[in-house]
């Protein structure tokens, strides 16, 4: 262990804990999840970084977002990010959740992720190598240790915005409001 | 080619022959002869063989008979083509959605649905949430 690190550690526990207990959530989306089993498994082993799958949204905190987005997976995920205990962190895996990859003129799938779900970090590639999940993961440790992944903030924040764009997609949502809704006359 | 009236009696014909799976129903859409081309592929576990049955129906009016009553499994496909394509089975059960989310006024698998002015119309429409400064 890394003793001039202590002293840091103690000052801000909260993000030396965050930083190492990276769950992530076991949600399937796309073609990039034939990325994530060799990831997890002995090979490339990402319990090395903290990272362990886990089965259901409420003990979650990482949510990685890995291919396509169908407007129908969309609903799936908002309701499962929503789940999720903050602090979260989304990481959108290949280029279909950041622009729309090669599904950019697909009648189905949404084409920005970033306009229904904050996310923190993105991973290019079609799909990108399990290494560039570490590369990603330790660029997330980054991101905790500078207070930048605020993702679950702004959605908090704007959580207004987030709901009227998700329903101009999806329609009626049949869940209720996560965050309530300040009502300014629009 | 088979007349879209008869396809429930050349299915049966074949079922009875020995050609006993129906691996799918499928449909092309033939926009410049203003046709749909309704696809059944047969197969038989006994001959090892594959048969294509096509038929075609008008696009104005696409409506043809339900395979149901000969091959049960057609149900799922037949929604899908419902789905995708518009086209009206007679006699199936349940036309309910199957895969899709969305309303869409054309079906998005003919060939006039335009899918980068729908999404231009529609999800380059949504605006980005930007951060604070
Ligand atoms: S980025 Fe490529 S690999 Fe990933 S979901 Fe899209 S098409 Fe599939």
């Amino acid at each position: 262990m890394d003793r001039n690190k202590i002293s840091k550690w103690l000052k801000e526990p909260d993000k030396m804990s965050g930083k190492y207990s990276l769950w992530a959530l076991y949600f399937c989306t796309g073609c990039g999840i034939i990325e994530v089993p060799p990831v997890l498994t002995s090979r490339w082993d990402a319990e090395r970084f903290g990272v362990i799958p886990v089965a259901t949204p409420r003990q979650a905190n990482l949510f990685l977002i890995t291919g396509y987005v169908s407007v129908k997976t969309l609903r799936a995920i908002i309701r499962s990010y929503e789940q999720m205990p903050e602090p979260k962190y989304v990481v959108g895996f290949g280029s279909c959740p950041i622009n729309g990859g090669m599904y950019w003129d697909s009648y189905n799938t949404i084409k920005h992720l970033d306009k229904y779900i904050p996310v923190d970090g993105w991973i290019a590639g079609c799909p990108p190598r399990p290494e560039a999940i570490f590369v990603a993961v330790t660029h997330l440790w980054t991101l905790i240790d500078k207070g930048m992944a605020k993702g679950y903030v702004k959605y908090r924040e704007k959580y207004e915005l987030y709901r009227r764009n998700q329903e101009k997609v999806l329609g009626t949502l049949e869940w209720p409001p996560l965050f309530p809704i300040k009502d300014d006359g629009k | 080619m088979a007349k879209k009236e008869e396809i429930l009696n050349v299915l049966k014909s074949f079922r009875d022959k020995g050609y006993d799976h129906l691996e799918m129903v499928s449909c092309v859409d033939r926009i410049k002869e203003n046709k749909f081309e309704i696809v059944y592929i047969l197969s038989s576990y006994g001959e090892n063989e594959t048969v294509i049955l096509k038929t075609a129906i008008s696009r104005e009016n696409p409506q043809i008979p339900s395979a149901i009553p000969v091959f049960e499994n057609a149900e799922p496909y037949e929604r899908e083509l419902h789905e995708l394509f518009g086209i009206d089975f007679e006699g199936h059960p349940r036309l309910t959605p199957l895969l899709l989310e969305r309303k869409y006024k054309i079906p998005p698998f003919r060939k006039d649905f335009d899918t980068r002015k729908y999404v231009k119309e529609v999800f380059d429409e949504i605006p980005f949430i930007e951060d604070k400064k």
